[in-house]
């Protein structure tokens, strides 16, 4: 199964036909993602990698029951494009802009919620469920399909880790990244409670890094899940008081520091490793049992 | 980018929120018209964005002209907690009998702005959270509602204000959540707020800080963030659409993605290196970006190694290649570079910066990338 999304997902392409939306599009139709249209205003009725593209959301729904949506617009409209996404009736929107001012984004996650509508990201790179659909920027090469699922607050993280456990023959259900944001549309614990529920999921890691109490909120749930849980928290050596990149990744006085998430971490019984790499023995030693 | 106080209290002006007279000054010759203009008593306040400027000797009490001219002197073009004081604001003394705490922030979990209020200002809201819980009252806002005058009032009611106390901080906090959305702030603070001996409410300290993310929108505030940062290779990385962070090692690293850039600098540290900065350098990598990041680093006379850590993202990784290998070439760079990159077409990229004459390693892990970092620094 996997969570979120499978081979059976009907993704729209916002912003298809532009440098980085074409790009990405192609990427994804050659994983064997199902790219049922795109969308650029003032485009409609044209097609690219055998793609129609559409004027808006709206079309591209009634045409092709398109149910999720990815974004490659400008971060100033984001928002514009997510509230788009929501009116049309798409269920699941992976918002990959970075730099998308803070306010829309609690905005436009504030109009999805009340509508049932999930956002991942932003500053996302996507969620791949491999062997079945990518619907994201991630390079395909790293993952391969199994049974760990992967969350992750950063990207290119994600890609080391699951690149790891790929070489050490540990294949995964889900990888997804929730974004280096400060606010953003599903959480850890919240993708958590999805791995719990998933069949074909039967460990999960956790990829955290210094700020924010989002470790410490999925430290909560791990309490009750009864599938084992690894983590690797990235900034022991960031200094306090700097942003390092995200715009969430900063200590402030007590708050966000690594110490604090490996403790909460290891009181809830998860394993954490001190190195990336060091995912592949406690993964596999979690297999063994 | 946070503003400075005297910034943060023109919008607070502008949003009718009172705030003591004051002027601000920016040259010694600027500092007696001042005075005169404020009157006396006065509080003296270098202008740094960060806080702990009163215990960092940042403000000072002055009674008399000549008092005043002397502490603002002294202040002005002083370093105070890393920055170097540009303007000094002089304001009027408060007689002031009680101090509240004002605040609208970000719940990063309910994603939601919160408004907060207590009646115990003049410190952190964290040391009043902590020391003074009851005294602090908090409200989250769905943004599409707002937040009203009424829910100020019940939240003053609650901490028990009445009379014309109640309404004047009432009004003064809706203002402040107005201040909040309209420059896209991630806080707006004020803490105190002064209540006079006579009842009257004035903004003693403003503190305010914009979304960097939103900054293109807020043209009204003419920020430069460049502009604004101490460090001049900090500058440059914003110019050229980086992050940068000064560390105090000597091994340069370039990291594409937050997460792997710090866990790239936790590995060197486990590997008993130091690294100089981190860098990272945004999903949207450019052979021009590779090219100028590069360029900030080598630079920093620091360094005896370039590690560079990329995963190829929104664009393809020969970009990157060919702008490490240009920057190595051109800048005829004379300590070590090692790259590992991954991505689409990465056996391009490897052959691109091969043919440069710079070492690749092709392992996923970045635990031998750095073991073998430290064996070339090493053997130089």
């Amino acid at each position: 199964m996997g969570i979120l999304v499978d081979e059976n997902t009907k993704v729209v392409v916002q912003g298809i036909t532009g440098r980085v939306g074409s790009i990405q599009a192609k990427l994804m139709l050659d994983y064997g993602t199902k790219i049922v249209a795109g969308v650029t205003p003032g485009k409609g009725g044209t097609f690219i990698h055998n793609v129609p593209v559409y004027d808006t959301v709206e079309e591209a729904v009634a045409k092709t029951g398109a149910d999720t949506s990815i974004l490659f617009v400008p971060a100033a409209f984001a928002k514009d494009a997510v509230i788009e996404a929501v009116d049309a009736g798409i269920k699941l929107i992976v918002a990959i802009p970075e730099h998308v001012p803070v306010h829309d984004t609690m905005r436009m996650i504030e109009y999805a919620k009340r509508r049932n509508v999930k956002i991942i990201g932003p500053t996302t790179p996507g969620v791949i469920s491999p062997g079945k659909t990518k619907i994201g920027i991630m390079p395909a090469s790293v993952f391969s399909e199994g049974s760990v699922g992967i969350v992750s607050r950063s990207g290119t993280l994600l890609y080391e880790i699951a690149g790891n456990l790929s070489l050490a023959g540990i294949g995964q259900s889900t990888c997804l990244g929730i974004g280096g944001d400060p606010v953003v549309g599903t959480s850890l614990t919240e993708v958590l409670q999805m791995f719990q529920e998933d069949d074909q999921t039967k460990a999960v890691v956790i990829v955290g890094e210094i700020g924010g109490v989002q470790e410490e909120e999925a430290a909560h749930f791990i309490k009750q899940m009864n599938k084992p849980v690894v983590a690797y928290i990235a900034g022991r050596s960031a200094p306090p008081g700097q942003r390092m990149g995200h715009a969430g990744a900063i200590i402030l006085g007590e708050r966000g520091t690594v110490e604090s998430k490996i403790n909460a971490l290891r009181e809830a019984g998860v394993k954490v490793a001190n190195r990336p790499a060091d995912i592949v023995g406690i993964v596999e030693d979690i297999i063994k049992k | 980018m946070r503003l400075l106080e005297y910034e943060a209290k023109e919008l607070f002006r502008n949003f009718g929120i009172p705030v003591p007279n004051g002027a601000v000054v920016k040259s010694p010759a600027e500092i007696a018209l001042a005075i005169e203009r404020v009157g006396l008593p006065l509080v003296v306040k270098a202008q740094v964005p960060v806080g702990g400027r009163g215990k960092a000797g940042g403000i000072k009490l002055a009674y008399s002209f000549e008092e005043a001219v002397r502490e603002a002197e002294n202040l002005l073009y002083s370093s105070l907690k890393g920055h170097t004081v540009r303007y000094v604001l002089l304001e009027k003394q408060l007689k002031i009998a009680k101090e509240y705490y004002l605040g609208v922030t970000i719940d990063q979990s309910a994603g939601k702005p919160v408004v907060m209020l207590s009646t115990e200002g003049g410190m952190d809201v964290e040391e009043i959270a902590k020391k003074k819980p009851e005294s602090l009252i908090s409200k989250r806002v769905e943004m599409s509602r707002g937040f009203y005058e009424f829910e100020a009032r019940g939240m003053c009611k609650q901490l028990g204000l009445e009379g014309s106390l109640l309404v004047k901080v009432s009004e003064t906090l809706r203002k402040l959540y107005e201040v909040f959305i309209k420059y896209d702030a991630i806080i707006a603070e004020i803490n105190p707020l002064a209540i006079t001996e006579n009842g009257e409410v004035f903004a003693a300290d403003a503190k305010i800080e914009i979304d960097d993310d939103a900054l293109f929108r807020q043209t009204s505030l003419n920020i430069k963030p460049e502009e604004r940062v101490e460090d001049p290779l900090k500058a440059e990385a914003i110019k050229i659409g980086v992050t940068y962070v000064r560390l105090d090692g000597d091994i340069g690293v370039i990291g594409s993605g937050a997460g792997l850039t710090m866990a790239t600098i936790d590995i060197i540290n486990d590997f008993g290196g130091k690294a100089s900065n981190f860098l990272e350098t945004g999903g949207g990598i450019t052979e021009q970006l590779m090219y100028n990041a590069v360029k900030l680093l080598v630079k920093d006379e620091r360094l005896k190694a370039l590690f560079i850590n990329l995963y190829g993202g929104i664009n393809p990784m020969v970009q990157a290649a060919n702008g490490i290998a240009k920057a190595y070439r051109e800048l005829k760079v004379t300590i070590p570079i090692l790259v590992k990159l991954v991505g689409n077409e990465q056996e391009k990229a490897w052959e691109i910066l091969e043919n440069a004459g710079i070492p690749v390693i092709k392992s996923i892990r970045t635990e031998d990338a750095v073991e073998r970092l430290m064996k070339i620094i090493e053997g130089f």
